[in-house]
């Protein structure tokens, strides 16, 4: 059983790290930068997968968010200075594996139904699913970006003469 | 042995050193940074060329305001932001540029000579864009539960959407048309694996398949921005990603739509 956890939070932190390389490719982040990202990225995942395992008390996914991205954000700034790039070259990529894009989407997809059916039950379920969806998102989002960007605040000389 | 010039060197005027600032902060909000680091960067030169200076961040220009001494006859430029994508490799140079004038005492004309080498700076191959994305999705796949089915289809269709908009922004098509083309592209080839029953979870395939396209960097931006009080440039981030997920949305409808599949 803790064997089967520790697997699964090992994979959980190999694929998010995959995927902020990936992404950071997108944004042209420089390649000295790709370790630091997929660290940061894999760190931060690995945290909110432990944080919301029912056997560690099952937090929910937005307040597991901006603990994981808060330790994301310490991660970046104290990388930072050693790839010679901006706090947020690191952070960025580390965090897009856990931008909520499932609820994104399903929030407009919601949207989208809600106008197609005019039937007060139908519309109201799927005006729930716009509501639940988009808040969610929102929250997610909001606490990701603020636990991320505290550090960036708290150690602001060593933020901003990362690339000095 | 050659000498760097510094700022003492020959004194610069107002109107250059405006001109200079407003150019390199428009290439900084081009490229995606935050407004907090363009203010820093840019009021950090203009302190080292000895010139009082003010700056102004709209979501598409850029005002920058110089004086010397008595600030009642301050001169201004404005800049339109720089087209470009997101680059943080360019973000991490012009950000090294701004402490190096900073820290060498570097005079105006070497600045705007090591600047114009940075604007120089190649984006990222776009094959191994293409790659590192398609393999980035697929992982994102597996980490909303997906099989190995599930991630060759994701990966497949990554390529595919991916390609697509690259070969669209490349051909300057509009941006929005080429979120919406590519989702629904990417979108009709996942489908296959719910047509043809391939794998376990062909319905995380599908909704994996266009988060490629979801634009987290102006999300993220827009709450950096709103935090430091820059709400305009956080409002107009924050509807332009939310126009981008709206296109993608409604692409990938389309394609679900199209191959009569069932939604929710």
């Amino acid at each position: 059983m803790g064997n089967e956890i520790f697997i699964n939070i090992f994979e959980d932190g190999l694929f998010a790290a995959i995927a902020a390389i990936g992404f950071s490719s997108i944004s042209n982040t420089p390649r000295r930068a790709y370790g630091a990202c997929a660290v940061t990225a894999a760190t931060g995942h690995a945290i909110r997968y432990v944080l919301t395992l029912p056997e560690a008390g099952g937090m929910h996914i937005i307040a597991a968010s901006a603990l994981a991205a808060f330790a994301v954000g310490i991660l970046a700034v104290l990388l930072a200075s050693r790839i010679r790039c901006p706090a947020e070259v690191c952070f960025f990529p580390a965090l897009l594996p856990m931008i909520p894009g499932m609820y994104a989407y399903r929030t407009v997809e919601a949207l989208l139904l809600c106008l197609y059916h005019t039937q007060e039950e139908t519309f109201g379920h799927y005006f729930y699913l716009l509501a639940y969806n988009g808040l969610t998102c929102v929250f997610i989002i909001l606490g990701m970006v603020i636990g991320a960007t505290i550090p960036v605040f708290l150690f602001k000389k060593l933020s901003f003469t990362a690339t000095r | 042995m050659t000498r760097i010039a510094t700022s003492s060197d020959r004194e610069s005027s107002p109107a250059e050193t405006a001109a200079f600032l407003a150019d390199y902060a428009s290439w900084l909000l081009g490229c995606g940074a935050t407004c907090i680091r363009i203010e820093k960067n840019t009021l950090r030169m203009a302190r080292s060329f000895g010139i009082g200076a003010d700056i102004s961040i709209m979501p598409s220009h850029v005002y920058v305001s110089a004086w010397k001494g008595d600030d009642s006859r301050p001169q201004v430029v404005l800049r339109k932001k720089h087209r470009g994508a997101i680059n943080f490799n360019l973000n991490a140079r012009l950000s090294r540029l701004s402490w190096k004038v900073s820290d060498k005492k570097l005079d105006l004309p070497t600045a705007i000579k090591l600047f114009d080498r940075i604007k120089e700076t190649r984006p990222t191959g776009k094959w191994e864009t293409l790659f590192l994305t398609s393999l980035a999705n697929a992982s994102f796949c597996r980490l909303f539960g997906g099989d190995l089915a599930a991630m060759i289809i994701v990966f497949l269709s990554t390529v595919a959407g991916f390609r697509l908009k690259q070969i669209m922004l490349e051909d300057k098509r509009d941006v929005r048309l080429t979120f919406l083309c590519a989702s629904f592209f990417s979108a009709s080839i996942s489908a296959g694996g719910s047509i043809f029953d391939i794998g376990t979870t062909p319905e995380i395939a599908l909704g994996t398949s266009v988060l490629y396209l979801i634009p987290g960097v102006p999300y993220i931006n827009a709450v950096s921005d709103m935090l430091d009080g820059h709400y305009l440039c956080s409002f107009s981030r924050f509807a332009d990603a939310v126009v981008l997920t709206a296109c993608l949305s409604a692409g990938l409808c389309a394609g679900m739509f199209l191959l009569d599949l069932k939604w929710f």
